[in-house]
């Protein structure tokens, strides 16, 4: 029972997670390798504050918010200069530097050796420290991200967006800031991504950079490639259905010391076979 | 003469190319004003000039007695200026009804808080928005079409379209970039006769014209672009029936 309760939970905050990559990859078209680093910062922000007593939950969670909404601008900012495949190798070294941050910082990060004893999380002075009472707070926030990104998407935020991503000229032509659209996304993608990250602090209880590296950039994109880019469905499925893999391969019976390399291995196979085969996923639209 | 759109000593290259060397010219209100030229004369270099997307070297552009310097080309859609591109542009994926809606000015819900917030007042503006958009597909004659992706849409369709997504910004001068070009002669009338309604509107138009019939037709005013430079302005009969303007224009074919 326990096991399906924290699947649930992890897959809810990864299904943030794929919402953010979707709306910035996928939909905006800005092609970030960084998003865990981002994911990261909201995560250190919320174990920060709520270790140091500094606010409760909630003041924690908006204030990860805020400042994942500024970062990603920032860091996205690039994106709206360089085109395509030169933001990749920007947002790469992003994200090179963010994992050399959070390795090295001690004083902050408490380094390689991470963060250990994060408080559980707290709504109106109630602490939420049952596997039960987290399920609901995380598919809470799910459901929350799921009705903010379908709104998004049917406004004419939305379809402006996939003007874009069709032909920026021709958007600026019908009198609109296309600039303005593009950080927008990003704002919102900042936002998910942070309050993801304080969300999986509070769960699992202890932070390590190792969530927040390249790998785990890589994978939110795979999430996104296989679940579907540019939808809903897809954003859910995506999580969901690679954050099964790991248990799926613990039922066979091969050594510890390299499941988590087949594991990477997989990943990385789903990525070049959907990208290949199937480059809309299961539920999406062609990237 | 009222000066509606002038230009004045513009000067664009690229490189060591001039594509626009001293071009001065005057567009009048509520008239069709043809562009013509043989190719490389500078006709798209100019609508880039007009719209922001390029920025001259030398010279000025004013619309209504404005500067338009510098301006973004989204500045330069609310002042009123809206164009075409010959190789259209169209969004693929998205139906004929939303390229329209997209072009509509200041949207409530286009920023991503509103759209969070405030989902019905959105919804109902949507719902006035895809009226609206839906009038000016009827008006160019695409309202069978409208749910229509545009990648199934035929060539003259989407011709039309262009024009209609124009028309969305509310702009009172739309600049065409060939809206002729290749098409069957009865989308060529189609086109035609929409032209001459929006004249009829209140519009101003500044069209790129290969085909000189349609030239004949439409043009109030004709235009002959030459390097870069105003080589001749005249009625369309004028100008078709200069024989030097005829060796420059044809000379490079026959």
């Amino acid at each position: 029972m326990d096991f399906w309760l924290s699947y649930a939970t992890l897959a809810s905050i990864y299904v943030l997670l794929g919402l953010s990559t979707n709306l910035l990859v996928g939909i905006a078209g800005i092609f970030s390798v960084s998003q865990a680093a981002v994911f990261g910062v909201g995560a250190y922000i919320v174990s920060y504050l709520l270790m140091n007593e500094v606010t409760s939950f909630l003041p924690a969670m908006l204030v990860a918010a805020v400042f994942c909404v500024l970062l990603n601008v920032l860091v996205t900012l690039p994106a709206l200069r360089v085109s395509g495949d030169y933001f990749v190798v920007t947002s790469f070294g992003i994200q090179l530097l963010a994992t050399a941050i959070f390795t090295n910082w001690t004083f902050g990060t408490g380094g390689a050796n991470g963060l250990p004893g994060i408080p559980p999380a707290d709504l109106f002075g109630k602490t939420l420290d049952s596997t039960t009472q987290m399920v609901e707070l995380c598919v809470g926030a799910m459901i929350l991200g799921c009705l903010a990104f379908w709104l998004i998407m049917r406004a004419p935020f939305g379809r402006l967006l996939r003007a874009i991503r069709e032909d920026e000229l021709a958007v600026a032509a019908a009198g609109k800031n296309v600039l303005r659209a593009k950080v927008s996304a990003a704002a919102m993608a900042g936002a998910f991504a942070g309050s993801a990250g304080g969300l999986y602090a509070t769960f699992l209880s202890f932070i390590d950079p190792s969530s927040f590296d390249l790998d785990a950039s890589i994978l939110l994109l795979t999430m996104v490639v296989v679940g579907g880019a540019r939808t809903l469905a897809g954003s859910i499925i995506g999580p969901f259905l690679l954050l099964a893999l790991p248990q799926v391969l613990s039922l066979i019976d091969i050594p510890t010391t390299i499941a988590a390399a087949a594991r990477q291995l997989i990943y990385g196979v789903l990525l070049i076979a959907f990208m290949l085969f199937r480059p809309q996923g299961l539920a999406g639209e062609k990237l | 003469m009222s000066d509606y759109l002038s230009a004045t000593g513009l000067e664009v290259s690229f490189g060591g190319l001039r594509a626009l060397q001293d071009c001065s010219f005057t567009v009048e209100r509520g008239r069709i004003t043809c562009l013509v030229g043989p190719n490389g004369a500078g006709k798209t270099t100019i609508f880039n000039v007009i719209t922001g997307f390029l920025r001259p070297d030398a010279g000025t552009v004013s619309f209504q007695g404005t500067p338009l310097d510098g301006m973004k080309p989204q500045a330069i859609v609310a002042a009123g200026i809206a164009r075409t591109f010959q190789n259209l542009r169209l969004f693929v994926d998205l139906t004929a009804l939303d390229n329209v809606v997209v072009a509509l000015p200041s949207q409530t819900g286009e920023e991503p808080l509103a759209a969070i917030f405030r989902p019905l007042h959105v919804a109902r503006a949507q719902t006035r928005h895809r009226e609206e958009a839906m009038q000016i597909l009827q008006h160019v004659g695409l309202a069978a079409r409208a749910g229509e992706f545009v990648r199934n849409l035929s060539y003259g369709e989407q011709k039309l379209l262009t024009v209609a997504r124009g028309l969305a910004t509310g702009a009172e001068l739309l600049l065409l970039d060939e809206p002729a070009s290749g098409l069957s002669a009865s989308a060529l009338d189609q086109i035609m006769d929409l032209l001459r309604r929006l004249q009829t509107e209140g519009k101003t138009l500044l069209v790129v014209e290969h085909n000189t019939r349609v030239v004949q037709q439409i043009a109030d005013e004709v235009l002959f672009l030459h390097q870069g430079h105003l080589m001749a302005r005249g009625t369309p009969e004028q100008i078709i029936s200069d024989p030097a303007l005829a060796e420059i224009y044809f000379g490079g074919v026959i």
